[in-house]
């Protein structure tokens, strides 16, 4: 990193002075790999830190019932290895019959201690044998790695709950449609209001965004009863998506300030010669500023649905009915049960999580843009 | 000290609309200008102002949510000062500012400059820190809880390995809130990449120089780099303390819904106890008390940060 040390290193004086210059170079070539192994290790050092549990939520989504509890966890999910008995998946187990040698045999139950095998090379003999032999057991599964990825179709098509009469598929397709028309409410609204805080130059603007600004330091939970109230008590949105999306059709303090930053580095110029020629505000707004601003527009959308996506607050508030839940309220009341099923709640997680990677993936430069563009106001 | 903040100057030195000459020409840009904002001075009034009347209103009052609001005057105040609860929760909630919001901005610090070095494989792991801050709260929250579970957990079985015996972490009271400061580092992504661009705004001059005159690299990332993004600093500070005062979604999971504040009150915040009050026991005004007694405690803090931080900032040009 350093080049000064590199060069100050002069124990080769009696050297050659070519001789010198080559050993000063291998010193440097040393000095540079070992300060990139360095960096190396401590970046993957501290990154395991942020790899590990999301890789645990993954492998964790994929392992069989049995594995799970497995003690003390392994890295790769195991499942039992099935063979086909008369058309049968049956799980495989390793039994110690009578003479002591050990057999592969198939589980067609398990009751009461005691197991009912076949052997899969004899389909038609059927061996029944008590498991707990004195202090040994007699049978033990034989385990592979294998992903299960039965898994993601059983948390998918159960509920959160026992008989709870919706699916996390419904739950999946209600945190869309709240958050589709979040986004829409979101565009709409947000775009004129930041092009006047922008661009228009009228009475009392400056009082105003001073007041927008600060409204961004108030904390939701002064308002959240009296429009808890309003919504649910007077307007009777209870229990729908209403109460969801309908404030996000007027406008917020941060994406209006995060509009009007990149509005204003359109060159007023280019507004002004429009105005010259006789253009309209609106017009000036929709045909000039608009197609300038779908970077900014890009990362509004991205953002707004990360955010609805993610908000467990607002539904947790307004919805009560499992129908209505979205994936955040389904996934807490899953987890919130007495048993918990944790490859299954981690299969949901992994769903839950799935949209959000995706539009990662497609928008990082946008992601990013916008993390910058929030973050660096002063 | 007696110079005057940013904001503040803003605050106070705005020209009331009144004193603008009406002419024509003002009048009709007046009217644009009200037309463009209208989405967001109905949301204003609507969901911003008329809330913020009502609730002050509320938090004078006995409000069990069907029946009428009965005036109590400074009582839902005075009871909330002997409230041994809501002591807890503030204390809490003090704890996780006082300890999460710095260590998560020194570390996202220390993360950016990891991330900074040049070398091969740069974006791969940029992507790797920043992946886990996109994951939903509700995932991320559960996803600790099996992780740090205390008999089958993949960090307890890890330490063991190395011959340490794991904490209970969510089921014990003293460690409940480190683990929850864990989820919340483990998201820092979003801040890492702010101070990582603040990282490539530093002059490369600057650095240079220093290196000439000798000195080292931690000399130059005490001396440059660390007061070059102190105006990061303030904002991710400022941000992260008014969301840290209002923290719930993950308390909320760990309680599992039904025993909010388990263990022991141990994760009772303050916006979990206002919420407890406001939606479960129906103390409407006893809530919209605790709510404005909040908003008091963040503004005196913003306003006492931006003042503290005018030595320790920054600003270049």
């Amino acid at each position: 990193m350093t080049n000064i040390p590199a060069s100050s290193s002069t124990p080769n004086l009696i050297q050659q002075p070519d001789q010198g210059r080559r050993s000063e170079k291998q010193s440097r070539k040393i000095r540079d790999l070992l300060t990139s192994t360095i960096s190396h290790g401590l970046i993957i050092f501290v990154g395991m830190f942020f790899a590990v549990p999301f890789l645990w939520m993954i492998l964790t989504a994929f392992k069989s019932d049995q594995d799970v509890f497995h003690s003390p966890p392994r890295w790769l999910p195991y499942d039992n290895v099935r063979v086909d008995v008369n058309g049968e998946q049956l799980p495989l187990y390793n039994v110690k019959i009578e003479d002591g040698t050990i057999k592969q045999l198939a589980v067609i139950k398990i009751l009461e201690g005691i197991g009912t095998f076949v052997d899969p090379a004899n389909p038609g003999e059927i061996l029944t044998y008590k498991l707990q032999q004195g202090a040994e057991r007699i049978a033990e599964p034989i385990m592979e790695v294998s992903f299960r990825w039965q898994n993601f179709p059983d948390a998918m098509n159960r509920g959160s709950r026992p008989g709870v009469g919706a699916s996390f598929w419904v739950y999946f397709k209600n945190s869309l449609i709240i958050a589709f028309f979040t986004i829409l409410g979101t565009l709409i609204s947000n775009a004129p209001v930041a092009y006047a805080f922008a661009r228009i130059k009228f009475p009392g603007r400056d009082t105003l965004f001073v007041i927008i600004l600060a409204t961004m330091m108030l904390p939701f939970q002064v308002t959240m009863i009296p429009i808890y109230l309003l919504f649910n008590d007077k307007l009777g949105w209870g229990d729908t998506f209403l109460p969801l999306i309908i404030p996000t059709f007027f406008a917020n303090a941060w994406d209006v300030f995060l509009l009007r930053q990149f509005f204003r580095t359109i060159p007023e110029e280019m507004c002004d010669a429009a105005r010259v020629d006789g253009a309209s505000e609106w017009q000036i707004f929709t045909q000039l500023i608009l197609p300038l601003s779908t970077p900014v527009l890009a990362t509004v959308t991205v953002f707004t649905f990360l955010w609805a996506w993610n908000d467990f607050t607002g539904p947790l508030l307004f919805l009560n009915s499992p129908r209505n839940f979205t994936m955040a309220l389904g996934l807490q009341d899953f987890q919130g049960q007495k048993t918990i099923v944790w490859n299954q709640l981690m299969a949901a997680a992994t769903v839950f999580t799935i949209p959000i990677i995706i539009a990662f993936f497609f928008a990082q430069k946008t992601f990013i843009q916008g993390i910058k563009l929030t973050g660096s106001k002063e | 000290m007696d110079k005057l903040q940013p904001p503040e100057r803003k605050l106070f030195s705005f020209k009331l609309p009144l004193k603008v000459v009406w002419t024509k020409r003002t009048k009709a840009d007046f009217r644009t200008g009200m037309l463009f904002l209208s989405p967001w001075l109905i949301g204003f009034l609507a969901f911003t102002l008329y809330p913020m009347v009502v609730s002050f209103y509320y938090s004078f009052t006995i409000y069990h949510s069907r029946r009428a609001p009965d005036w109590v005057g400074l009582q839902n105040y005075k009871v909330l000062f002997t409230d041994d609860k809501f002591w807890i929760a503030l204390s809490n909630t003090m704890y996780m500012v006082a300890i999460a919001v710095p260590l998560g901005l020194f570390a996202s610090f220390l993360c950016a400059v990891l991330l900074n070095l040049k070398v091969r494989g740069q974006a791969f792991y940029r992507v790797v820190y920043f992946l886990p801050s996109i994951v939903p709260t509700v995932a991320g929250t559960i996803l600790f809880l099996w992780l740090l579970n205390p008999q089958v957990g993949l960090v307890n079985t890890l330490l063991a390995q190395i011959g340490i015996d794991g904490p209970n972490w969510m089921a014990d009271p003293q460690w409940s809130k480190p683990a929850l400061i864990l989820l919340g580092m483990w998201g820092m992504g979003g801040t890492i990449i702010i101070y990582l661009s603040g990282l490539q705004d530093v002059p490369q001059s600057l650095i240079e120089a220093a290196e000439l005159d000798g000195a080292n690299w931690l000399q130059r990332l005490w001396h440059i780099t660390i007061p070059m993004v102190s105006p990061i600093t303030l904002f991710n500070l400022i941000t992260g303390m008014i969301g840290m005062f209002q923290y719930f979604a993950q308390a909320y999971v760990v309680g599992g819904g039904d025993k909010l504040g388990r263990p022991l009150n141990s994760t009772l915040f303050y916006s979990v106890y206002l919420y407890q009050n406001a939606f479960l026991f129906l103390k409407m005004g006893y809530a919209s008390a605790m709510a404005w007694i909040l908003f008091i405690i963040i503004l005196i803090f913003t306003l006492l940060l931006l003042k503290v931080s005018d030595r320790f900032t920054y600003y270049a040009g």
